[in-house]
């Protein structure tokens, strides 16, 4: 295991899309830059249609790029015996339907090089850490979104890859399940693993990522570590109050009868509200302290 | 890390796709053929006088060959189209397998379909003649032939169906089995054809095109005539050969194909 | 990973070279099939046009075609003996009015196949389904003539001039025949028919003239000569005139021809002859 340069490294990766009959041109991604460190989470975020599927697809060999490279572990995309370390789901997978998960999984493991005598146990353990044990015969056509999508994250890490790539994996799924997902992502990075997904939803990457990087119209926007991105903005306070609303350094965020909820700026503005309403009289109900979340960076990036 | 033999994933890709075909609807084409050749075997003892006998192996062997045709061609091309539809391709190809034994293994498992579908058949055909005192032994020639030219015909299906939609793609593998029955007229029109372009033209067609009619010996088999030394020897390596060809192209072009 | 290219190279080029070569050997090893086996198959017309779906007349050319190329391999054996089936049964089936498949089929029977019969059925055939066809009695009427059958080709071009608007050319084919062949009065007839027709085009006419006159000519010498004869035969001396004959009640009056001449007797030989005649051709 080469644990020295990055796990994935795009360099100047542009994919242009010729419109039918060669009339019309999209860019699906113009000079892409990024790399990924071995035993990171690594988010690749963006709107619809900002090339994140795109990446992922040149990544994987599945479109071959118009310029720039992609090397994977040191070495080029094309070589299939690079795929043999990465375990990969698409966005909306869908699967044999005259297969049972125990067929599906244990025909991708023997793809995956996993020897006959390993597989049945991988294919039990895989099913069983994403919660499809007791569905082990049941056939691909009776499964629900959900399941097919645990499914997919199954055949993704059940040979126990270095590098697992999802594309949008908690699309689709209630809050359980997105929680799950997180939780699986932890686990390998825990594990020592790499694991570089796209989404849109923000959040769940906040809660996660190592690494971001937020594309645009197939551009890069900002990359960098996380803390790095969103930590060096002002952090305010929201705060509910119940009164009248004092005068001072605080913004008017909305009201309801008599109660209000205010904005201040920063720690020693909450402090003199506090003082103002304790001496006033009035009834503070809750406070809460903000930070600059990853949405509001992307639409300030995406604005521009 | 790990890598799978090329062989193995080959395999792997092979039984899958007999296994998607079989649990598909192809069985109920058989059961209809069974029906249709041993219920044409009572009526006609009831109806004619005569030489029932060949009108059974005549039935039969041509049953086999256009079922057969229809198998390669409906489930050939809607082979490689449904997994491109369905994005089950996506996942595949991540895998450390390349493309061209994707190709190949999608053709040995649809060949393993056709080679069953076969024999089951013929199996058939031999117990309805069976019953009335015939021997089917005779006919096992022209059969093989016929699986030869059904493999022929799944390698275009193949191929059409990496490059097109499976409409066109069926279209266009029909149009090459049509074509290789007629290629005969081609020699012939290449006879009147003043000698230059014209009559290149219909010589390099007549050999390109798959000759499939020659791989007709239905008329033989069934009227007990020897078959000339070497022919099957000769056939089976023609069509190995043309079979290895089709399939190089169909590498090539889904080794160049994109997946948007 | 240069190495498998080149096993890959290695393995398409030897595929490429064993097709070529099996081809080639197969090519020697098959028993070619018996090239009249083919036409058996062809169905009849009637159940062709259903399997056509609609493009009878498509398929009718499709099968000309092919019949001409066919019959001209002229070392097929026993090529002519589903001659009158593929051109009347298949292709005239499929398109009726495929004038040239009736025509080609009788000129194939009757030319090459020297069947006459064959082929003036295919052309009765032909003539049934298009009595506004000219073209067909005309074609039967011409080759009853060069097989020297003038009964027929006499009935053929009654026929051809029956069909309305059929060309004088019908007319005047069927008027020299019946000179010919001794039906004078008949010739007469239609060569004034069509020289009275307003409808006879400048040449036909002129010819139509020319010949009124020269059958009548004839008419007049064969009617003259009748009377020699019978004098002869009741007075036992050729006439010393002609006047003679219209004193003795043979002829009811001395004719003369066209040009208005009258017809020179010689009395030694007893043969009557015409200036006009003379002119015309006549002996």
């Amino acid at each position: 295991m080469s644990g020295s340069g990055p796990v994935v490294e795009l360099r100047g990766l542009t994919k242009v899309y010729r419109g039918h009959l060669g009339i019309g041109r999209s860019l699906g991604l113009d000079g892409l830059d990024l790399s990924v460190e071995p035993g990171q989470v690594f988010g690749l975020l963006g709107p619809n249609g900002a090339g994140k599927t795109t990446t992922l697809k040149l990544i994987l060999g599945l479109l071959r790029a118009d310029r720039g490279e992609v090397r994977l572990f040191g070495r080029p995309a094309s070589d299939a015996a690079v795929r043999a370390r990465l375990g990969y789901l698409p966005e909306n997978p869908y699967f044999y339907d005259y297969l049972t998960a125990e067929e599906f999984l244990d025909f991708y493991g023997r793809l995956q090089g996993i020897p006959r005598a390993e597989r049945r146990a991988r294919v039990q353990a895989s099913l069983a850490r994403v919660g499809l044990a007791e569905r082990s015969s049941t056939a691909l056509r009776k499964f629900s979104k959900g399941m097919v999508q645990r499914l997919g994250v199954a055949q993704a890490i059940q040979h126990d890859p270095e590098l697992v790539i999802l594309d949008e994996p908690m699309s689709g799924l209630d809050p359980i399940g997105r929680r799950e997902v997180r939780d699986l992502i932890l686990d390998l990075r825990r594990a020592g693993r790499t694991v570089f997904f796209s989404s849109h939803i923000l959040q769940d990457a906040e809660m996660i990522c190592d690494r971001v990087a937020i594309l645009d119209h197939g551009r890069l926007r900002a990359a960098g570590r996380l803390g790095d991105l969103i930590s060096t903005t002002v952090r305010w306070f929201e705060v509910a109050l119940r009164g009248a609303v004092p005068a001072g350094p605080l913004q008017l965020l909305s009201s309801a009868g008599d109660e209000h909820l205010v904005r201040v700026p920063d720690v020693s503005a909450l402090a003199e509200l506090l003082e103002t309403m304790r001496r006033t009289g009035g009834q503070v109900l809750s406070v809460w302290p903000r930070r600059d979340t990853l949405e509001d960076l992307f639409l300030r990036e995406i604005a521009r | 890390m790990r890598r799978p033999r090329p062989l193995d994933a080959v395999v792997a890709i092979a039984l899958n796709t007999f296994r998607e075909a079989v649990r598909d609807r192809v069985l109920y084409l058989l059961v209809a053929f069974a029906v249709l050749v041993i219920l044409s075997s009572r009526l006609l003892a009831m109806v004619t006088v005569g030489n029932e006998e060949k009108i059974v192996k005549d039935l039969g062997l041509s049953a086999i060959s256009i079922f057969g045709v229809g198998i390669a061609v409906f489930v050939g091309v809607s082979l490689v189209f449904k997994e491109i539809e369905r994005r089950t391709v996506y996942t595949l190809l991540a895998q450390p397998v390349q493309r061209w034994q994707f190709v190949l293994a999608k053709f040995a498992g649809l060949l393993a379909v056709l080679a069953v579908h076969v024999v089951l058949m013929y199996v058939t055909l031999a117990f309805a003649l069976w019953m009335r005192g015939a021997t089917a032994s005779g006919l096992a020639p022209a059969v093989w032939l016929i699986l030869v030219e059904l493999a022929i015909v799944t390698a275009f299906a193949l191929l059409f169906s990496t490059l097109t939609n499976p409409i066109l793609a069926a279209v266009w593998t029909s149009a090459v089995y049509v074509s290789g029955h007629l290629s005969w007229s081609l020699r012939l029109l290449a006879e009147r054809v003043p000698p230059g372009a014209g009559r290149w033209a219909c010589e390099a067609g007549y050999w390109i095109l798959p000759n499939l009619d020659r791989l007709d010996r239905k008329a033989e088999v069934v009227h007990g005539l020897d078959l000339p030394a070497g022919f099957i020897a000769w056939s089976t390596l023609y069509g190995a050969c043309y079979v290895a060809l089709v399939l190089a192209l169909a590498c090539l072009a889904f080794e160049r194909r994109e997946f948007r | 990973m240069r190495a498998p290219r080149w096993i890959a190279a290695g393995l398409l080029a030897a595929a490429l070279g064993g097709a070529s070569l099996s081809a080639r050997v197969l090519e020697r090893l098959t028993p070619a099939r018996g090239r009249a086996e083919q036409l058996l198959y062809l169905p009849n017309g009637r159940h062709l046009r259903v399997l056509s779906l609609g493009h009878a007349p498509l398929l009718a050319d499709l099968i000309y075609v092919w019949a001409i190329q066919y019959y001209s391999e002229y070392d097929t054996a026993d090529r002519f003996r589903y001659v009158r089936h593929v051109f009347g049964d298949v292709i005239a089936e499929l398109d009726p009015h495929y004038i040239d498949a009736y025509w080609l089929g009788a000129m194939i029977l009757i030319i090459e196949a020297r069947d006459l019969e064959g082929g003036l059925s295919l052309l009765d055939l032909g003539i049934e389904r298009n009595p506004d066809q000219w073209i067909l009695p005309y074609l039967a009427a011409w080759e009853c003539q060069m097989a020297s059958r003038p009964e027929c080709a006499k009935r053929y071009f009654e026929r051809a001039a029956a069909v309305p608007g059929a060309p004088p050319i019908t007319r005047r084919m069927h008027a020299a025949l019946l000179a010919r062949t001794g039906a004078l009065e008949e010739a007469l007839r239609l060569w004034l028919a069509v020289l009275e027709d307003p409808a006879s085009d400048d040449l036909s006419r002129a010819i139509a003239k020319r010949k009124v006159s020269e059958v009548r000519a004839k008419i007049d010498v064969s009617a003259l000569r009748q009377a020699i004869e019978t004098f002869r035969i009741d007075n036992g001396r050729a006439p010393h005139d002609l006047a003679e004959l219209r004193r003795r009640g043979y002829i009811r009056e001395v004719p003369t021809d066209p040009s208005g001449q009258p017809y020179a007797y010689d009395a030694a030989t007893a043969r009557v002859t015409s200036a006009a005649g003379r002119v015309l051709g006549e002996p």
